[in-house]
């Protein structure tokens, strides 16, 4: 028998190839004595280099390696947010105690990997690339989470995140078999076919195998109600490393979902989208609830997390292209405003002892106004209030759901989002309101100069101090600071920016759609 | 010229950013009287005769969304752009004068406020309106928790915190708001096939179904309700009253509650006239209620903010009896009093703020015979007084009138009713004065004349108020076509509806 | 110059006196102020007098001329117009309005001339009768309402005018609050009417009532009655009286001119101005003269029994209004404005002779501590007399004719009209008696001690009280300075004094049945489509009037000689022997009381009770609840977060049962 390789398009699959590569690169690297900052820089430039090769094939649409991958500007799109997503987290590991423990090399490496992954997955076109690319994206993540091995939460979260999340993967992958079963075929494309021949609409073994993978995704998604983990990780995970899972992840798996869903399930909808519909109803009102009155930031956001999975999964539900735009969108702008909140708290978690508990951020407003602006901006987009690209966001959502006949979905998502004012405007108030305790250390005034960034700050005077005093971790020079909250105040002026100025992003989002409406 | 107008308050307010420590305040002043210039300039090109969109401008802003940047004015929004500018321009100067600490974020807020709340008043696309109207509330939230005060509540009951009180109120003028944006979304998208349609004059061309208008209705009607605020969903008003600071106050009683009763002119009945005439009856028992019980809770309040604020309600719920008569009459009552109420509480928060100062407090039963020494303070506060409790002569008594004679020809019964308040407010509206200026001197009160800046500022706001009571036709001339042409919408099929009663 | 030009004008002086003694109260030097004042009102008098010349000039069926200024708020059906009405009724008011208010002015500047709020006093002063005259002259129902409630705002400024006093203050709550009703009861009106008629015009009103209302209707009745409810207001007659005798607290001055002369008479001028209205609503016309009649003779028996003498003349002002009133109410419209003018005179020199007597006494009001002013106040005693024998209807006094003329009418329309006839002239030997009582009391009788040592030329100033509650007055602001003033050495008040005193003399000459008929054929133009204006008893029915009058009168004086000035132990055994009937009196029939326990109290605990049940339980319950809610959602949500993996596995085998079995259902 005579075995012909597939042909393979190096062009398209350049993204992969460039992580990989540098993938190996790090790490090997990273053996070797290097100056401080030295990695993390180099992981940078990886992540630029593979940002570059996205934009370079944008545009491009086509299957690549006899149809694993699918190459187009959806699968572009959530690469590029997570690779925007590992940037900033590699910038916020920068002498982070984790990282510091796990090493630069490794700790970028590990990040590059999962960043992998989410490529992977966010272009697979059959269940076994998909699978590939799900496990390559969790298993680095396990470890991030307890990169931070002095701390017992953080092994802990570690842990946690292992046992779920491979319990998730399983039931995924059992729902695989079942659907190969069923269908005879792992390849998406030939999935739709076979369901769509009918007879196989209402086969149990086709049931059962969507919802276990409805379940096994949900885990990634954590949606409720299996979202458990996702608090208790959240919180226990080193910052940087839940910043980029917060919105990484989000990221790839619901482009993932979405392919998977509309692409192969397309056929059984009606099975299928009431269920979807059940689960992010429940998961908007957990993660709303569960959110109200946690005094950790990071286990907050975590509840707020779940929520907003909630409302994203209502653009899959609608199963039209408007919803897949809303759904990109969002991603886009959840991605933005979300790390400008992290930033914030990674600031904090360094300069007071307080961790990330909500007092940390108590007067920040009249002391620190670098952090306070991206971080009110960030929490306000969040609530999806106006001028910010949050507003846009949920306006677009809730529009797709109107237009499929769920109004019932919007209104839900609309409750849900005043339930979760009362959380979000406890941080401003903690920011603006609380008057500032008295500081566990005095910021040091070596480095309250700030650098050049003193004179820039034109929102409040005197107080022009964006330096991050000696926290848990040695101190950052004013340079690298200025990189972390400079990271923040960008994503935050995005988010305005695309709250003013939608359009741009929106074009992106409705190509990126579109580029699904052919299989769609 | 209008998008000048807009824009031109926020982009003092990033300047006062950038201007140096003193001049912030003085900058945001500048910016707010350029505004106020731009919005006479706007009265002056109006012509009164036509009753469509002025000075329009429309362009795309979302065009997949559907949502469009069109902006204008008509006889309805002129007068309310008139009074936001004249209000802000009051209270910024005021604040330019007492320095707030950290003013440049403070002028920032005020900034954007005024910018947001003009916008709700001259944007002509529902969603942009909707928009603005969220946006409005942000800055109020920092304004009161930050430049607000701890109250001490009422004696045998614990002190109100701001960051709940404000919290609350942002809360829960939000869910109407948002329940708003829903409504709004599901209209435009109902209304236009594949693309939504959010333009008001379309989507007043041709309403929505019967039932589809039903629940939306009622998601706006929460919304305006709210905001306002109407008997029974006041609940935030009370606390967010007692710590907001004075100034800011001035603006946000004078100008956002009548956002929500413009909204029910501009949205409602053009857009919703079924639902509207449908749901006439329940919308006035509210306004009756609110009017009872607001003047009810003003004269039994011992806070002199809160016997403003329960006066509001009141006065609202006098405006909003006067849209729902739904007759031309009663509609150009509202619009007058709108102005006119707005006229009136500027001023008489600003007086507040001295009498603070002079009493330490807003317990009424704490002050008395401050006029000794301040026969001016004195005379500008009776003057005020007066205005509040709409002496006819005043332009609130014709407001008022034409209120009560609206309702009165629809629905007889409620004007009777609503008639006693007008007792009622002269009572409260007296007792706030005589316990502040009257009776003998208490010693701990300084009876001390109001500096000559805020004087003028307070004066200035008092002419308007006389030179309204003059000439009350100045407004009702120029809105009545606008306000006919609204209320023509739920009046032709008001006549179908009796003929099929 | 036409007559309207000359009523506008009647307007523009007032207000540009009010005005510039408003704005100019640091700069006028010494007693400006006060000077201003009065020329502003002579001249306003003066154009009177212009336009009456005018109208005078004019056949008698034209002599109703309107002019409007401009459009004062006209929009959406309505039209309201800034226009005035001169004819007969509007410029006889403000002849007497501004004539009367001329002297008092020139009074006030003597008698408040130490006081500090004097600019003050002077420009609220000039405000009332602006208002007052805007009152009478407005051409639409609306400006009349404007008019009506400024009056009642001056009023408020001027009772409150030492507002030092908790008592004065109070006292113009008092009186602003009911007269707001009143306002609300003309609003109402005014409402009604233009839903019947659709028009805010007096002219279009009167023409179009007739042909639109059948006699009697409902409508029209009720219109009628809502129009009483402001005329009672204004004119405290019952129940809406009780706020006038609290306005006694104002500046004596003040009671004279705006509690006794003009403002208070302004409900005579409603009810004779509508006629048109209450000649369709006979049933309306028949309650305020009801009213009129229990006012007339309630006020007068209280008026026998009250100590303070400023509130024994307020209650015989509500009395003689009660006259008016009743006269207007059956149609007597010429004699019921007669006696506005006689009562005036009269009532008002009674307040300036009051106020001096006051000035002597260190704000002391009670009689019982007064008592032969006679030699040491000769002037103001002759007028007091004067004053006294007029509000007596002494034979020849002005007071005579005019409310004999009001009592014939009724003995003239007959019937059931003979009630108001004999309760009128039981009225009058009341007010004979009271008359007197203040006459004998301050004028004849031993000499009191401030009186002695007046008559040794020495002016005590005893540490001043404020005469309700006789609690130290603190003399800061709002008080009548150390120096109280006596009309004896101030040639102002003497002047004001003796032109009014003239005036409550002689100016029944102008009506005299029979004999002259100068104020009825001159109102004629007013009242041309009356049915009742033209219906005049004989002169011989005219005469046996006055005769029973004089005879009532006399006897009316002759036993306050008795009480009051032979034997006054007399007055105190009869006291003591009904001793409930005097409590009942002094208490002033317990008016107070009962609106006290009918309308406040409910409404205050009906407020106490929103304020601390409603709004706490049911409007904070709405924020409350909902928080409840979320917070037990929350800590569902909290207690299913257990932190144990095995918690984790248990809902997500659930969950995953439950989705399981959604797909098989829903499948098959």
């Amino acid at each position: 028998m005579d075995f012909q390789a597939p042909t393979i398009d190096y062009a398209g699959l350049s993204p992969v190839i460039a992580l990989t590569a540098g993938l190996c690169i790090v790490l090997l690297v990273g053996l070797f004595r290097t100056a401080p900052g030295f990695m993390p820089a180099l992981t940078l430039s990886v992540l630029a280099i593979t940002a570059g090769l996205c934009i370079w094939q944008w545009g491009e649409n086509e299957s690549l390696v006899e149809g694993a991958l699918q190459l187009d500007e959806l699968g572009l799109a959530a690469a590029l947010i997570a690779i925007f997503a590992a940037a900033v987290a590699t910038i916020l590991s920068i002498r982070e105690p984790s990282a510091q423990d796990a090493g630069q090399g490794a700790f970028g490496a590990l990040l590059l990997g999962s960043v992998l992954g989410m490529v992977i997955l966010a272009q697979a076109q059959n269940l076994l690339s998909f699978f590939i690319g799900l496990e390559l994206l969790s298993i680095p993540l396990y470890v991030l989470c307890a990169s931070a091995i002095r701390r017992e939460r953080s092994l802990e979260s570690g842990l946690k995140y292992l046992v779920i999340g491979s319990v998730g993967s399983a039931t995924l992958l059992y729902g695989f078999a079942l659907l190969y079963g069923a269908t005879g075929s792992t390849e998406f494309g030939a999935i739709a076919q076979a369901l769509g021949s009918g007879g196989l609409a209402d086969d149990s073994l086709v049931l059962i195998g969507t919802a276990m993978i409805c379940v096994g995704l949900a885990f990634k998604l954590s949606l409720a109600p299996f979202h458990q983990w996702t608090p208790d990780v959240y919180q226990g995970a080193p910052t940087p490393v839940t910043a980029f899972m917060a919105v990484a992840t989000k990221a790839a798996a619901f482009v993932a979902l979405v392919r998977l869903f509309q692409v192969a399930l397309g056929p059984v909808a009606d099975d299928w989208n009431t269920a979807l519909a059940a689960i992010a109803v429940i998961s908007i009102a957990v993660g709303n609830v569960g959110a109200l009155g946690q005094d950790s930031v990071k286990r907050l956001l975590g509840y707020s997390g779940v929520a907003q999975a909630g409302y994203m999964l209502a653009g899959v539900v609608v199963a039209t292209q408007t919803g897949v735009e809303a759904l990109v969108f969002y991603l886009a702008a959840y991605c933005l405003m979300n790390l400008a909140i992290f930033v914030a708290v990674v600031v904090r978690e360094r300069e007071t002892d307080r961790g990330d508990d909500i007092s940390a951020f108590e007067g920040i407003g009249r002391s620190r106004p670098w952090i306070a602006w991206p971080l009110t901006i960030g929490v306000l987009a969040l609530a999806g209030l106006p001028g910010t690209s949050g507003f846009i966001a949920k306006l677009f959502l809730i529009e797709a759901t109107v237009e499929a006949d769920y109004t019932w979905l919007g209104v839900a998502i609309v409750i849900g989002t005043m339930v979760s004012l009362a959380y979000y405007l406890r941080i401003l108030s903690a920011v603006w309101i609380k008057d500032e305790p008295a500081p566990a250390q005095p910021p040091l005034p070596a480095i309250a100069g700030g650098g050049p960034l003193a004179r820039l700050d034109g929102l409040e005077e005197g107080s022009a101090d964006v330096s991050c005093p000696k926290g848990s971790a040695g101190p950052l020079g004013a340079y690298r600071c200025a990189l972390v909250v400079g990271a923040g105040v960008i994503c935050a002026a995005a988010t305005v920016a695309f709250g003013v100025y939608p359009d741009p992003l929106v074009d992106w989002a409705t190509t990126a759609a579109e580029s699904l409406a052919p299989t769609l | 010229m209008i998008q000048v107008m807009l824009w031109l308050p926020l982009a003092a307010a990033l300047l006062a950013c950038l201007a140096p420590r003193r001049a912030a305040g003085w900058v945001a002043a500048l910016g707010a009287a350029g505004t106020l210039g731009l919005a006479i300039a706007l009265l002056a090109g109006f012509d009164s005769a036509s009753a469509g969109i002025q000075h329009a401008v429309d362009e795309a802003w979302i065009p997949d969304l559907g949502v469009r940047y069109s902006l204008g004015v008509d006889g309805i929004s002129i007068f309310l752009v008139l009074l936001t500018s004249v209000a802000w321009f009051a209270a910024t100067t005021w604040s330019a004068i007492r320095m707030p600490e950290r003013p440049k974020t403070y002028f920032l807020m005020l900034g954007i406020a005024q910018t947001a709340t003009l916008g709700a008043f001259i944007s002509q696309d529902l969603l942009l309106f909707v928009l603005f109207f969220d946006l409005m509330l942000i800055p109020f939230y920092f304004l009161f928790g930050s430049w607000g005060s701890d109250h001490p509540g009422r004696e045998g009951e614990g002190a109100i915190r701001r960051s709940p009180a404000t919290i609350k109120m942002v809360v829960y003028t939000l869910v109407g708001s948002l329940l708003m944006l829903a409504g709004a979304i599901a209209t435009g998208v109902i209304a236009g096939d594949g693309t939504p349609v959010f333009s008001m004059a379309e989507l007043r061309a041709d309403p929505l179904g019967e039932d589809s208008q039903r629940w939306i209705f009622w998601f706006f009607a929460a919304a305006f309700l709210v905001k306002m605020p109407a008997f029974l969903v006041h609940g935030w008003m009370p606390d967010a009253y007692r710590v907001a600071p004075l100034a800011v106050l001035a603006v946000f009683a004078a100008v956002l509650s009548k956002v929500a009763a413009y909204g029910f002119l501009r949205v409602v009945l053009p857009i919703f006239p079924d639902a509207t005439i449908q749901f006439q009856e329940v919308i006035l028992v509210v306004a009756l209620a609110s009017i009872l019980y607001g003047s009810v809770m003003a004269f039994t309040q011992t806070s002199a903010r809160l016997v403003a604020g329960y006066s509001s309600v009141a006065q609202l719920g006098f405006i909003t009896l006067g849209i729902f008569a739904l007759r031309p009459d009663g509609a150009d009552g509202a619009v007058l009093q709108m102005v006119n109420h707005g006229l009136v509480i500027v001023p008489l928060m600003l007086i507040m703020v001295i009498l603070a100062e002079r009493t330490g407090g807003d317990d009424i039963t704490r002050m008395g015979g401050l006029a000794l020494r301040a026969p001016v303070l004195a005379a500008l506060f009776l003057v005020v007084t007066m205005a509040l409790l709409a002496i006819p002569g005043s332009a609130n008594f014709i407001g008022e009138f034409y209120i009560l004679n609206g309702v009165f020809q629809e629905k007889i019964v409620f004007a009777l009713i609503a008639s006693i308040a007008m007792a009622m407010a002269a009572y409260y509206a007296l007792r706030l004065f005589q316990h502040a200026m009257h009776n003998r001197k208490r010693d701990d009160v300084e009876s001390k004349e109001i500096g000559w800046r805020e004087g003028a500022i307070v004066g200035a706001l008092v002419a308007c108020i006389v030179g309204l009571a003059l000439y009350p036709g100045i407004v009702l001339e120029r809105s009545d076509e606008s306000v006919k042409d609204t209320v023509s919408a739920v009046q032709e099929p008001s006549d179908e509806v009796a003929a099929r009663r | 110059m036409d007559a309207t030009t000359y009523g506008w004008l009647i307007l523009a002086f007032p207000l540009a006196g009010s005005m510039i003694i408003a704005f100019g109260w640091k700069l006028l030097p010494g007693r400006a102020a006060g000077w201003i004042g009065t020329a502003a009102i002579g001249l306003s008098f003066l154009v009177t007098l212009g336009a009456l010349f005018q109208i005078l000039g004019l056949p008698a069926e034209e002599r109703q001329l309107t002019d409007s200024l401009y459009d004062y708020a006209s929009a959406g059906g309505l039209d309201i117009q800034m226009n005035i009405l001169v004819d007969p009724l509007s410029v006889f008011m403000c002849l007497v309005v501004s004539g009367i208010s001329t002297m008092i002015h020139l009074y006030s500047i003597s008698y408040v001339t130490s006081d500090r709020g004097f600019n003050r006093f002077f420009s609220y002063l000039n405000f009332f009768v602006f208002s007052m005259l805007l009152l009478v002259l407005a051409g639409n129902i609306v400006l009349l309402i404007v008019g009506w409630a400024f009056v009642g705002f001056a009023s408020y400024a001027l009772i409150s005018f030492w507002y030092r006093r908790t008592t004065a203050t109070e006292a113009g709550m008092k009186a602003f609050v009911i007269n707001v009703v009143g306002d609300i009861g003309l609003v109402l009106a005014a409402l009604f009417i233009f839903r019947e008629l659709g028009t805010f015009d007096l002219l279009a009103i009167f023409e179009q009532a007739p042909e639109q209302f059948s006699t009697n209707e409902g409508v029209v009745v009720l219109i009628g009655i809502l129009l009483l409810v402001g005329a009672f207001a204004k004119s405290a007659q019952v129940p809406f009286h009780t706020w006038l005798p609290d306005a006694m607290e104002g500046p004596t001055p003040v009671s004279a001119l705006i509690h006794a002369a003009t403002m208070v008479t302004a409900g005579v001028y409603l009810i004779g101005r509508f006629y048109p209205i209450f000649e369709i609503a006979l049933t309306a016309a028949d309650i305020a003269a009801i009213v009129g009649l229990v006012t007339l003779l309630i006020a007068a028996t209280i008026a026998l029994v009250v100590t303070d003498n400023k509130r024994i003349i307020a209650y015989s002002t509500m009395s003689q209004i009660g006259y008016m009133i009743m006269g207007v109410g059956i149609g007597a419209y010429s004699a019921a404005f007669f006696h506005l003018m006689t009562h005036a005179f009269f009532k008002a020199l009674l307040f300036m002779t009051a106020g001096s007597v006051i000035g002597a006494m260190a704000n002391r009001q009670n009689i019982d501590l007064m008592g032969g002013f006679r030699r040491s106040l000769p002037f103001t005693s002759a007028l007091l007399i004067i004053g006294c024998l007029a509000l007596a209807a002494f034979p020849g006094t002005s007071g005579f004719f005019s409310k004999d003329a009001i009592l014939a009418f009724a003995e003239y329309r007959g019937g059931a009209y003979w009630v108001f006839a004999i309760g009128g002239y039981i009225g009058a030997l009341m007010t004979a008696i009271y008359a007197f009582r203040i006459g004998f009391r301050i004028v004849a009788g031993p000499p009191c001690e401030v009186a002695r040592d007046l008559e040794q030329g020495v002016h005590h100033h005893v540490e001043p009280q404020n005469p309700a509650t006789g609690e130290a007055e603190d003399t800061d602001v709002g008080f009548p300075g150390e120096k109280h003033n006596i009309a004896e050495d101030n040639w102002p008040m003497k002047i004001a004094m003796s032109v009014l005193g003239i005036g409550a003399l002689f100016s029944g000459y102008i009506q005299v049945p029979g004999v002259t008929d100068v104020l009825h054929t001159f109102l004629e133009g007013s009242f041309e489509d009356s049915k009742l204006y033209f219906e005049q008893p004989t002169d011989a029915a005219e005469w046996r009037g006055l005769a029973t009058g004089a005879l009532i009168s006399l006897t009316g004086i002759a036993i306050a000689h008795h009480f009051f000035l032979r034997n006054r132990a007399a007055a105190a055994r009869l006291q003591a022997r009904l001793p409930g009937l005097h409590t009942f009196l002094a208490n002033k029939w317990y008016f107070d009381e009962a609106i006290d326990l009918l309308i406040v109290r409910p409404t205050l605990a009906f407020g106490r009770w929103c304020d601390s049940t409603f709004e706490r339980y049911v409007v904070e319950g709405l924020v409350s609840g909902a928080q409840g809610v979320a917070k037990g959602g929350n800590s569902a949500v909290r207690t299913a977060q257990s932190g144990y993996l095995r918690s984790y596995a248990l809902l997500l085998f659930v969950g995953f049962a439950g989705l399981g079995l959604y797909f098989l259902i829903a499948g098959s």
